[in-house]
């Protein structure tokens, strides 16, 4: 009797969270599957300052913050199960499987709970997805080093963790940029695994192969080993895109100091989490017309404002940037065609 | 106990050997068997008839156990026949014979300690099975304990882990007479009553002439001597692997029995060198074993070589260990005034360091001495090792080559360099010599005696009588006690036999 | 006796501390969400308890339970038989361990261990990418809603009665165990060690099997490294339920108990009791430590 009872004040609650436009009662969780790195450190800072501003706001009722022991997919999909069981509204998650949680996040939606993924997305329908333009960055790439070398030349690319869909896409959007730029040509592809130490060593075996190369084009956390080769080899410095590490963006300020070097820095901002955070809000808020699938803009410095951005990063960190509920409208907004 | 000499008396004599029970149960001739270089059996030729019950006596190694496990098929001969009720047996085993009727219940323990009692005995008839088989196993093996043993108290759900060795002993007895669909002809019972108290022990026995009584068979095996002779209808004397005595058990008596498991003849003996050998030195060692509720304890002082007798795993290897902790850290009823070296037994297991070569396996009992300022020095290590390749003949062309390319003896040898060549005053050996050559240990003896004479002590566990004709004072124990105190010109190997064989009273 | 209700005791705990921290998880709803990723940790521990009541130990069935998981939701939904086949095949591999580790006389950590690489990478082969789809009825049994009683609930009982009743009350499952608790002794009764581990290491074969389903049927799709935290959790999940490493002594009842414990103690509670991010990974260890510890002391205390 007692559990029925139970059952029914939970069906009934969630009955009447879908009623209400209003957030200010509304729980959201973040699932996340691991914590053991930088950026996922910076991620869940980031998520933090924003959710807990958005409490004291009284925009929802509550977002809390559960990491999994392991990168285990049970693990997490059990978790995720216990947050439906908790009573939550909605559900942020950085997914350990695009595909093998795709069980427990059914599950979710049955229960009438808004799942949000991002960096690690989930392929269920039901569920947003909120996507970097990896493609886009890449692309911009080319358009950038267009600027600071305009007469073209050659270009050393330094590639990102193999096999994974943010390399690809990124990549892609590199090779994109070539083609519609015919003055730059591709000479060199070396793979650097988003690592400083991999893509140092790896740029340093295939420098001395190489013909004068004008610019690298890489996918962050690679940049400085670049640089590293570079001098090391007694090779002039070409155009270095950065990726908003910290030591990447010291290194561009203590060149600009000494003779006024350029470039550019882009990366995905682990601040993401704060946009998912932002999406799920929005939903709860009843938008109904939100695609399922979020292209949003990556994070990118130029010339004129990484100097203001660099004291902020902690050292060994990268970047990050908290969106506000306005830049989430906004993404959305500018997805919706 | 008059009654059970009564029927020994009614069945041994004429009629055993004449009536229908007048066939072996089984028989063996010219039973060899070698454990590498040992000879374990040298041509025994063994029966079995059915309707008596043979005593087999003898001391450790000498042989009684093999036998026993081929009469149970556990292990084949190296040549010899084993025929069973007058049938060749080409391809005995232990299967073949529990179809003959042939079981035994072996020394150490057979039983599964997390199966209760019933799945225990379950285990042992393949029959047992299909619907209702642990009321059947149950019924079965509660009805056996209840003849053997009446008052047993055993339930057959017990987990047999849980019960005591005593009860754990009755209940591998009983269900060694079970019968399911395999007959049942022949039980070996070695050692039987080991773990059983008196009253228990007394009810077996009883059992047992009972069980002849019916025409089966039985052979016991016990280092109670009284058991043996109050119970069989025959005895079997082992020694180095053959049979050297066998008749009606009324033909023996203890006296006779002691003297064919020993040999009755004299041991020469090192006798001129005992007068050489200084007056008692100083004290080096005190110890009591843990289990002594007498006051005898064992005393070693400067220049003595004092051996340890009896049956193995006594409680000898025990008291070694117990000294040589006591050298470190104070222990109770031990004083040990010298350090302390120990030469182990199972080499392989305790005393060798595989990877390492001879001279860093000789040096390692004396890094102190080997030391310059916090490092080893090599040139140190290597004159250690090379004064004892030449003082105690160890055969090898580099002493840098890895331990495991020696020979066995000279891997012993390597061990004995190891403690005499350190600091070392008093030296433990726990059977060292075992499994080596007779070259090696005749060097080793002199090397030992050597020693002695410059001062030092050796405590000295040995299972090979002979051994002893080295050691000053011999103390011969016996359920981890010591039971009697040797001097050299005391010991008979009959002695040493009478005391570790003496009926515990 | 305490011993023996130890593992039930804990799971009672376990539920208790939820119900006071979260009761409306507490209902036919809940335990079904709670308890249905337990099914396949439950099938999990069964099968590793079967290796250890042989004395042995299987570090590769967290890698097999996510091969399994791979050709489940491959080849099992899109060619069944050939599905079938390699899923019998498997289990015919691991009764071939068995018999390597008893004929070589190997070391079943060393065996396994290496093995565990090798259902890893055969994983990769099957399912390059994380994806797949679970078959229909597999998918349908997993989600079985009935009537009253939620199906993971059944789905233990059921588990370890049958378990049980092999291994316990079986006069076969007396020689599966004894080959654990003195395989001496059996040898000397006429009976094959050699067998008695081909069909300890062929039934862990199975359950480890029946686990990787059970797993791909609540997740709907697979991912190589889906099973690797398994073998943990189930050597865990037989200590837990009474078992011992060595000496032939399992329960499949408390082994059962044992994985149902883990599994709440691990997730839901950890995440009823709103730890702080930094904290939960060290929490989900304590909470593994205490319960294991308060076993071994509370069997120590019983000798």
């Amino acid at each position: 009797m007692k559990r029925m009872l139970v059952l029914g004040a939970f069906a009934a609650m969630l009955a009447s969270g879908t009623a209400l436009a209003d957030t200010s009662g509304k729980k959201i969780a973040f699932s996340n599957n691991y914590a053991g790195n930088s950026w996922r450190q910076a991620m869940l800072d980031s998520y933090g300052i924003v959710t807990k501003k958005a409490v004291e706001d009284k925009v929802v009722a509550a977002a809390d913050i559960f990491t999994t022991a392991d990168k285990e997919v049970p693990t997490q999909a059990a978790q995720v199960q216990n947050l439906i069981l908790q009573g939550y509204d909605a559900i942020v998650i950085n997914a350990a499987s695009p595909d093998a949680l795709n069980g427990a996040i059914k599950q979710a939606c049955d229960a009438g709970i808004v799942v949000v993924s991002f960096d690690g997305i989930v392929t269920e329908p039901c569920a947003y997805r909120v996507v970097v333009d990896f493609k886009d960055m890449g692309k911009q790439e080319i358009e950038q080093m267009a600027k600071f070398q305009p007469k073209g030349g050659n270009l050393l690319e330094i590639r990102g963790l193999a096999g994974t869909s943010i390399d690809d896409a990124i990549h892609a959007g590199i090779l994109e940029g070539v083609a519609a730029r015919p003055e730059f040509k591709i000479v060199g592809s070396v793979t650097g695994d988003w690592d400083q130490t991999t893509a140092q060593k790896a740029v340093a075996t295939i420098l001395p192969s190489l013909p004068d190369i004008v610019g690298v084009v890489d996918q962050g956390g690679d940049g400085y080993g670049a640089a590293q080769a570079f001098a090391a080899a007694g090779k002039p410095r070409p155009t270095i895109i950065m990726g908003n590490r910290q030591d990447e963006l010291q290194w561009w300020k203590e060149q600009k100091d000494k003779d006024g070097y350029q470039t550019w820095s882009a990366s995905i901002a682990p601040g993401v989490s704060s946009l998912a955070f932002w999406v799920a809000q929005q939903v709860l808020d009843g938008r109904t017309d939100i695609p399922h699938d979020l292209l949003v803009p990556y994070l990118a410095f130029t010339q004129d404002d990484f100097e203001a951005e660099l004291p902020k990063i902690v050292k060994g960190g990268v970047a990050s940037h908290e969106y506000t509920q306005e830049d989430a409208i906004a993404a959305i907004k500018a997805n919706i065609k | 106990m008059p009654e059970v000499r009564a029927d020994i008396v009614t069945l041994d004599g004429a009629e055993k050997h004449f009536g229908a029970a007048n066939m072996d149960i089984i028989r063996l001739d010219g039973a060899e068997k070698h454990f590498g270089a040992v000879r374990a059996l040298a041509g025994v030729d063994f029966h079995v008839r059915a309707g008596e019950c043979v005593g087999l006596v003898g001391h450790n190694g000498a042989g009684k156990s093999t036998l026993m496990h081929m009469v149970a098929g556990t292990l084949m001969p190296d040549s010899g026949r084993i025929a069973v009720r007058g049938g060749i047996e080409n391809n005995y085993s232990v299967p073949r014979a529990l179809e003959l009727g042939i079981r035994c219940v072996f020394q150490e323990l057979s039983l599964c300690p997390n199966l209760s009692v019933a799945e225990n005995t379950r285990i042992n008839h393949a029959s047992l099975s299909g619907f209702g088989w642990r009321r059947k196993a149950a019924d079965l093996i509660a009805a056996k304990l209840d003849e053997i043993f009446p008052d047993h108290s055993i339930s057959a759900d017990d987990i047999a882990g849980d019960l005591s060795i005593g009860r754990r002993q009755m209940v591998e007895v009983a269900r060694a007479f079970t019968v399911t669909q395999d007959p049942l002809e022949l039980v070996i019972l070695d050692e039987p009553t080991s773990s059983l108290d008196a009253h228990t022990a007394g009810q077996l026995l009883s059992f047992v002439r009972r069980f002849v009584a019916s025409g089966k068979s039985c052979i016991l095996i016990s280092h109670l001597l009284g058991e043996v002779l109050g119970n069989a209808d025959r005895i079997v004397v082992m020694r180095d692997g053959k049979i050297v005595a066998s008749g009606a058990a009324n033909a023996f008596d203890r006296d006779r029995l002691v003297t064919a498991m020993g040999g009755a003849e004299a041991r020469e003996k090192a006798v001129a060198e005992t007068a050489s050998r200084p007056e008692a030195g100083p004290l080096r060692v005190r110890a009591r074993p843990a289990r002594q509720d007498d006051g005898k304890e064992l005393v070693a002082h400067a220049g003595e070589i004092i051996g340890l007798a009896g049956l193995a795993g006594h409680g000898q290897t025990d008291l070694l260990l117990a000294i040589f902790a006591a050298a470190s850290r104070a222990k109770a009823g031990i004083e040990v005034t010298a350090p302390v070296a120990l030469v182990a037994g199972d080499r392989q297991s305790d005393g060798i360091f595989p990877q390492w070569s001879i001279a860093q396996n000789i040096g390692v009992r004396s890094l102190a001495r080997l030391r310059n300022g916090l490092l080893i020095s090599p040139q140190r290590e290597a004159e250690l090792a090379e004064f004892w390749r030449k003082k105690i003949g160890i055969r090898t062309p580099d002493m840098n080559n890895n331990i495991f390319s020696l020979s066995g003896g000279n891997q012993q040898k390597a061990l004995f360099a190891r403690a005499l060549g350190s600091d070392a005053k008093i030296v433990l050996m726990d059977d060292p010599m075992r499994g080596v050559d007779i070259g090696t240990k005749l060097e080793v003896y002199d090397l030992v005696r050597e020693e002695a004479r410059n001062g030092r002590t050796f405590l000295w566990y040995t299972t090979e009588t002979e051994e002893l004709d080295n050691c000053d004072h011999i103390h011969v124990f016996k359920n981890g006690r010591i039971v009697a105190n040797l001097r050299r010109d005391e010991l008979t190997e009959e002695k040493i036999i009478q005391s570790s064989f003496g009926d515990a009273a | 006796m305490l011993r023996s209700l130890l593992p039930a005791l804990s799971l009672v705990l376990v539920l208790l501390a939820i119900a006071w921290l979260n009761p409306r998880a507490i209902s036919y709803f809940g335990f079904s969400l709670m308890l249905n990723l337990a099914i396949p940790i439950a099938l999990a521990t069964i099968a590793q308890m079967f290796v250890i009541a042989g004395n042995e130990l299987d570090l590769s069935i967290g890698t097999f339970v996510g091969f399994v998981g791979c050709v489940t939701a491959t080849w099992l939904k899109d060619a069944p038989l050939i599905g079938v086949l390699i899923l019998l095949g498997s289990i015919g591999v691991y009764a071939l361990l068995g018999a390597l580790i008893h004929l070589r006389n190997l070391p079943s950590i060393v065996v396994t261990l290496g093995m565990s690489f090798v259902w890893q990478g055969l994983a990769i082969l099957v399912l390059p990418k994380p994806g797949g789809k679970a078959p229909d009825w597999l998918l349908s049994l997993m989600a079985f809603k009935p009537p009253l009683v939620p199906f993971p609930i059944i789905a233990a009982l059921l588990i370890a009665a049958v378990v049980h009743f092999g291994l316990m009350r079986t006069s076969y499952g007396v020689i599966l165990r004894g080959s654990g608790g003195n395989a001496a002794a059996l040898e000397r009764a006429g009976w094959s060690l050699l067998r008695t581990k081909i069909a300890l290491f062929a039934l862990t074969g199975f359950f480890g099997v029946l686990s990787g389903m059970a797993l791909i049927g609540i997740t709907t799709s697979a991912d190589a490294n889906i099973g690797n935290g398994y073998t943990l959790l189930s050597i865990a999940g037989v200590i837990l339920g009474g078992g011992e490493f060595v000496g032939g002594r399992v329960s499949p009842i408390g082994a059962v108990l044992g994985a149902l414990t883990l599994a709440l103690a691990a997730s839901p509670l950890l995440t009823f009791m709103h730890i702080p991010p930094d904290w939960q990974v060290a929490a989900n260890g304590a909470i593994l430590i205490i319960v294991l510890a308060a076993r071994v002391l509370i069997s120590r205390r019983e000798r």
